[in-house]
């Protein structure tokens, strides 16, 4: 299985707002487990689903200068509705506060008009070279990783060499 | 991939409060895109963990006979990163049970350190929620965690409740 | 167990800081449940749970909570608002809530409305100084 909770980033105003769709399948494998005879996604990958979108929404909106983009914080996560296979969920984050290493967002996730989940979220990032000068390649090396992710989940191409 | 986030059961009071370990490990598929270059356990994994640990720990209360579902997550607050190597100490108290819902909290830790402080909500659902309805038997507490489960009975004094095999 | 209008309050603000993921600052006393702090269901219960353990005394959901119960039963609701005995329902179990301007137009949308953090603490206060 594949840890990415999205599958493709729909509009984006740079320290705004991002919007998100992800499409859920049988194929997915947890959903044997959750639950057997009454597959759902399971709640916490409803919320990752809003980290991943606040999370693009930070690495866009400062280019991509952070390595480490984790969540600090989630308040008030509120499941309404099950998500089941053949439907897609469109996530939407605002932010409220973007800043160097912080910042917090309110996220909600809709399928076919229904509410499914709402949470308030908080995200830290940073390089690890922050700490450590030596770590500087590894920071290197996720960020171009995480922009050929980038290129993948918007259709486009960044045009980084 | 299952979608089990906990390992054993080291302690468990029935009614009360449980502590589970997991292990976190470079075999774990999931941990190679977050992220690529610096593997790290994802925070929401971390939630599920403690949510497996409460959730049990709630159902066994009531002797299985109720689903228990995570309705909110209250709080979740998180204090450092989790590596490959590490292993987490999960604790989880209930902290009220009621007739139609129970609300736990409880810590993540990594020997002394302090990785995050959880606090969550289960409902207890009948067959109707929101309209959808559901299969009668209970499909939350199944297989896969009755081996967790078999495993406190047999190191813990106190008896403690198992579902009935369904699934 | 004496504790002042002021103390309540604040015990109150946490409580719904804690439950509800809102700033401080906006739990103010007029600040309405549902509408401003964008309180639900479950965080009735969140709320309910945790003002039991911050004030150690049992709270029924419906003495603090009635909107819920009231809206699922035709006796005391049509057509979107409270009928005659909809109103006596609910002036009996929240007495301390004033219902003089909701009784105009008792119309459901608004009953969210009248259930501001003020009236939780005149509800708390009432059960502590009793």
């Amino acid at each position: 299985m594949r840890f990415v909770l999205i599958d493709k980033i729909v509009s984006l105003e740079k320290g705004k707002r991002l919007t998100a769709v992800k499409s859920v399948s049988l194929a997915e494998e947890y959903l044997a487990d959750h639950f057997p005879t009454f597959p759902v996604l399971p709640g916490v990958l409803l919320l990752e689903g809003l980290v991943e979108s606040a999370s693009w929404l930070v690495r866009l909106t400062q280019d991509f200068a952070c390595s480490m983009v984790l969540l600090e914080q989630a308040r008030n996560v509120k499941y309404k509705s099950f998500m089941s296979p053949g439907s897609q969920i469109e996530y939407t984050v605002e932010a409220k506060v973007i800043d160097e290493n912080v910042s917090s967002f309110f996220g909600r996730g809709v399928a076919e008009g229904q509410d499914i989940v709402e949470a308030r979220i908080s995200l830290r990032h940073f390089n690890l070279a922050d700490r450590d000068p030596a770590m500087a390649s590894v920071d290197g090396h996720v960020i171009e990783q995480m922009k050929s992710r980038y290129d993948l989940l918007s259709g486009q191409s960044l045009n980084h060499d | 991939m299952r979608w089990i986030w906990i390992d054993k059961f080291v302690e468990f009071e029935s009614g009360r409060r449980a502590v589970a370990i997991k292990n976190v490990t470079m075999a774990e598929d999931h941990l190679h895109d977050h992220f690529p270059g610096f593997p790290v356990m994802p925070e929401c994994l971390m939630i599920e963990a403690m949510a497996q640990t409460a959730g049990i720990l709630v159902g066994e209360a009531m002797n299985f006979r109720e689903k228990v579902i995570l309705a909110k997550i209250s709080k979740a607050v998180f204090f450092d990163y989790v590596r490959p190597g590490d292993s987490l100490r999960i604790e989880a108290e209930i902290t009220t049970m009621a007739v139609e819902a129970a609300s736990t909290r409880g810590t993540i830790t990594r020997g002394d350190q302090t990785i995050a402080e959880i606090e969550l909500m289960f409902s207890h659902v009948d067959r109707n929620l929101a309209g959808k309805k559901f299969p009668e038997e209970n499909f939350v507490f199944t297989g896969t965690f009755t081996a967790l489960l078999r495993d406190i009975a047999l190191n813990h004094k106190q008896p403690v409740a198992q579902p009935t095999e369904s699934g | 167990m004496g504790m002042d209008r002021d103390e309540i309050f604040q015990k109150i603000q946490g409580v719904l800081v804690d439950a509800l993921g809102v700033d401080e600052d906006e739990v103010t006393s007029e600040a309405t449940l549902m509408g401003d702090l964008g309180a639900e269901s479950i965080d009735f219960l969140d709320i309910v749970f945790r003002l039991e353990k911050a004030f150690g005394i049992k709270v029924p959901r419906e003495e603090l909570f009635p909107a819920e119960s009231l809206l699922n039963n035709p006796d005391l609701v049509s057509n979107g608002k409270l009928t005659a005995k909809g109103l006596a329902e609910l002036r009996e179990r929240v007495p301390h809530t004033d219902l003089s301007e909701f009784e105009k137009n008792p119309d459901l949308s608004k009953l969210a409305d009248l259930f501001t953090v003020n009236a939780i603490v005149t509800y708390i206060d009432g059960r502590l100084n009793a």
